[in-house]
């Protein structure tokens, strides 16, 4: 993500809630503020059907982090 | 490492001292009198006859605030009642009570300086004891993190790398000055940040700049931050200007600028990285970043660094700072909005006015053949262009006035539509004579070195004088 | 671990400031890039058909192994290719 962002370009990343700690400690260590959006863990075992509705359910919210909270705040 | 005795007396010495070496049969004597510890600063081993603990880190030393070795004290109930130091007999035999302390000795030896205050050392003992005083938010890099590459990400950068501001750099960097850091000098534009002093120290380390530049970098400073330079016009304007630094007078000897061959190019730290400094501070203290409130179109190279030494000691005429009114032997720095650099090669004139008209028909090319007024004028005079006018007799002022009158145009010939270019002037009278630069515009220095007759043309904002930025000369202090 | 001091003015945080984002995504370039790990590509694949019907140009990449960093080529391409990118799905 950094390295894209490196190039000028906004990166929001979505992992799950499992992915939370280890994400805290390697932005601490990189000193970088990624933008992430969590979905519940697990996805592995899901079936099709249950990731698109979860693909659904937090679309808005990545988008969210692409857009600068000005922008957002004027919604 | 023993602990520093309640009650006793204490001495820190250091072998690269001779009148520490001379006291050694004393310390010896006061060892087999009563209670003494011996710090030794350098050798572990010395000194040999009388035994002692290796200050290796310096901690004990700078905990004691030892200036000058060899320093004896006394502590009673943990608390310091006497001090001495280098070796005065009548001193010590007055602080032991022992009448006959030193008899093979002098009278008198002036000690050493402490290796714990020497520069490169002190610095680290501040930190390490956290005593810097300095007021900057400190950040801590992450482990994983590449301290050039840190700084490029958190957007500390110019675009090339810095170096990166540690607590004991800075320290060193603010031993070049004798101002407090606390000192504000102003406020940046266009964020108007407080401008400190420490603020100014930390850029010129990411800068690259030694300690002994720091006052030329401060000066540089505070002149762009004088209400008549408008740093806010030169930073947000779209065209290509940015501050240019010329410095005159003793420090440019003394810090190793270069005046002579490539005078305004790279390769001279001094040069390039008081230029850089001053970028860097308008960047980071005051928040000004291309493509965001600095709109230059185009910008300009010199928008990394521009920082020009003239070079007095060859010129025949008075320097810059001279005509501008700084005292004989003082060193100043002026600063011009100005870009780049318009080439006057002239190879064939033998004359002063041959070669005064030469430097007027480049200047009126300066932004636009028919841009009547142009704007203000840097003219970097080289060494066989000025010989020619040494030669004839011409003083600077006689320059000066030719080359304004020279650079005049009729305004017939520079209105909109004529030469078949639209561009143009609509001020001025028809019938008469259009000036380039407005008056008090143009200013003159000599640099360069060795052969070539190619002087040069540093241009500025069409925005020049009190419409916009005028050039601000400063006494650069201690 | 390297200690330095703040060079600015401190009106914002210290932490590395997030890349500037757009003011909106209309008319951008939205770049998919799936990591690898398993079922991303399905979870990609109903957000490129979302943002398809939402009228925006969708580009997908996928690095080759999740195990180890993109290749710079790849991260180029992207970088010509896309305005902005949704990275998916780290576990």
């Amino acid at each position: 993500m950094a390295d894209l962002e490196s190039r000028g370009i906004p990166v929001v990343g979505i992992a799950t809630t499992e992915f939370i700690q280890a994400m805290e400690v390697q932005a601490r260590a990189l000193g970088t503020d990624p933008a992430y959006v969590f979905v519940p863990h697990p996805i592995q075992d899901r079936t099709n059907a249950e990731l698109h509705a979860l693909a659904d359910e937090y679309l808005d919210r990545m988008l969210k982090e692409l857009v600068s909270v000005s922008a957002v705040a004027a919604e | 490492m023993t602990q520093l005795p309640d009650t006793g007396w204490v001495a820190v010495v250091k072998r690269d001292c001779p009148t520490c070496e001379l006291t050694e049969p004393v310390l010896a004597a006061l060892a087999s009198a009563g209670e003494l510890t011996v710090y030794t600063q350098d050798d572990p081993a010395f000194p040999e006859s009388v035994p002692h603990e290796y200050d290796g880190t310096l901690d004990v030393s700078h905990g004691l605030r030892i200036e000058i070795v060899p320093t004896l004290l006394r502590r009673e109930n943990g608390r310091e009642v006497a001090r001495t130091y280098g070796w005065d007999k009548a001193e010590w035999r007055k602080l032991t009570g022992l009448a006959t302390l030193g008899n093979d000795l002098p009278d008198l030896r002036p000690g050493c300086g402490a290796k714990n205050i020497e520069p490169g050392i002190i610095e680290d003992l501040l930190v390490r004891h956290g005593e810097t005083g300095l007021a900057s938010r400190k950040i801590e890099l992450g482990s994983a993190e590449d301290e050039i590459e840190a700084m490029f990400d958190r957007g500390w950068s110019d675009g090339l790398p810095v170096v990166p501001p540690t607590e004991a750099r800075v320290l060193r960097m603010l031993s070049g000055t004798s101002r407090d850091p606390k000192e504000v000098i102003g406020k940046v534009p266009p964020d108007l940040g407080d401008c400190t002093v420490e603020k100014v120290a930390i850029n010129a380390v990411m800068a690259g700049c030694k300690p002994e530049y720091l006052p030329v970098v401060l000066a540089a400073v505070e002149a762009v931050l004088e209400e008549p330079f408008a740093m806010h016009g030169v930073l947000a304007t779209t065209m290509y200007v940015g501050p240019v630094v010329i410095v005159n007078g003793p420090v440019r000897r003394h810090i190793g600028m270069n005046s002579k061959g490539n005078a305004l190019g790279q390769g001279f730290r001094a040069n390039n990285t008081i230029g850089r400094a001053l970028q860097l501070v308008i960047r980071n203290v005051g928040g000004g970043r291309p493509q965001e409130v600095d709109r230059a179109a185009l910008g300009n190279p010199g928008k990394l660094t521009y920082c020009i030494a003239e070079d007095e000691e060859g010129s025949c005429w008075e320097s810059l700072a001279a005509e501008r009114g700084v005292p004989e032997g003082k060193s100043a720095v002026t600063v011009f909005a100005g870009y780049g650099l318009q080439g006057i090669v002239d190879q064939k004139s033998r004359t002063p006015e041959s070669l005064a008209q030469s430097f007027a028909e480049c200047i009126k090319a300066v932004q636009h053949p028919k841009l009547y007024p142009g704007a203000d004028v840097l003219l970097v005079v080289c060494p066989e262009h000025e010989r020619t006018f040494r030669t004839a007799g011409w003083s600077k002022q006689r320059l000066y006035e030719e080359i304004y009158k020279r650079s005049q145009r009729p305004v017939d010939e520079v209105r909109p539509g004529t030469m078949g270019i639209a561009e143009g002037t609509s001020a001025f009278a028809d019938g008469t004579m259009a000036p380039k630069i407005r008056d008090g515009g143009l200013m003159i220095v000599r640099a360069g070195g060795g052969a070539g007759m190619f002087s040069g043309i540093i241009a500025g904002w069409s925005a020049s004088g009190e419409k916009g930025s005028a050039p601000v000369t400063r006494v650069i202090g201690s | 671990m390297t200690t330095i001091l703040d060079p600015t003015s401190e009106r914002t945080v210290a932490a590395r400031p997030r890349l500037a984002r757009p003011a909106s995504l209309d008319g951008l370039r939205v770049g998919l890039f799936d990591i690898g790990k398993s079922k991303g590509d399905i979870f990609l694949d109903r957000l490129e058909q979302r943002l398809t019907e939402r009228g925006l140009d969708v580009k997908r990449y996928a690095k080759p192994t999740n195990t180890r960093p993109a290749p710079t080529p790849l991260l180029q391409q992207v970088a010509t290719e896309v305005d902005v990118v949704i990275e998916a799905l780290s576990d």
